[in-house]
């Protein structure tokens, strides 16, 4: 799955380590999604769609 | 990866269970004598570091369960089913070469070292798979 996490992130100028640090997760699990490695899970979407202030299709795209 | 607060609890777990168990073996080789018959007593002793051995299986529980990281879960889940698909496997081809053939017994006690030493190629499989190995706690 495809998704904006780069660059809402870099829109922030955060790192991962920062975008971890607010999700509460650790910055390889930050990495792994950034980089399509990983789909998080519905919860944790909503976490990261939460934190945006976007909805989830706005930040994660079908392939 | 910096070491979360599973992980911490986790070797805080494991470092006085594996002193249990040294502790436990040594009396045991201690109290009882080579090639001693089966009685309650030397059975009794003899069980008394499988509950170490049991510890270690209840500590890794314990980290699964309180990882709340879903992705670092996921990787050691995935380490934990290739050492188990490895364990079994190498488990079952081997009982059965002993079955048919007269290659030595290997004691089952190696079955738990087995799957540790899978761990780490679960760690591999992930590394070459998913391009991260891992925690290593």
């Amino acid at each position: 799955m495809k998704n904006r996490l780069k660059v809402l992130r870099a829109e922030r100028d955060w790192s991962q380590q920062d975008l971890a640090d607010r999700l509460e997760v650790s910055r390889q699990s930050v990495n792994a999604i950034e980089t399509g490695k990983y789909d998080p899970s519905l919860p944790l979407a909503f976490r990261i769609a939460d934190l945006f202030g976007l909805p989830i299709e706005a930040i994660f795209l079908k392939d | 990866m910096a070491a979360n607060p599973a992980q911490r609890r986790y070797v805080g777990r494991m470092i006085p269970i594996s002193l249990a168990y040294i502790a436990t073996v040594m009396l045991a080789s201690w109290i009882i004598p080579d090639d001693a018959a089966a009685t309650p007593l030397t059975v009794a002793v003899a069980l008394v570091p499988a509950l170490a051995t049991s510890g270690f299986i209840w500590a890794m529980a314990r980290y699964i369960a309180e990882l709340t990281d879903e992705y670092v879960r996921m990787l050691e889940i995935r380490k934990m089913l290739v050492a188990t698909g490895l364990t079994l496997a190498l488990a079952s081809g081997w009982g059965i070469l002993e079955l048919f053939t007269d290659v030595p017994r290997v004691p089952l006690f190696y079955v738990f070292p087995v799957w540790c030493l899978g761990l780490a190629v679960g760690s591999l499989v992930n590394k070459v798979t998913i391009g991260d190995g891992g925690p290593c706690p």
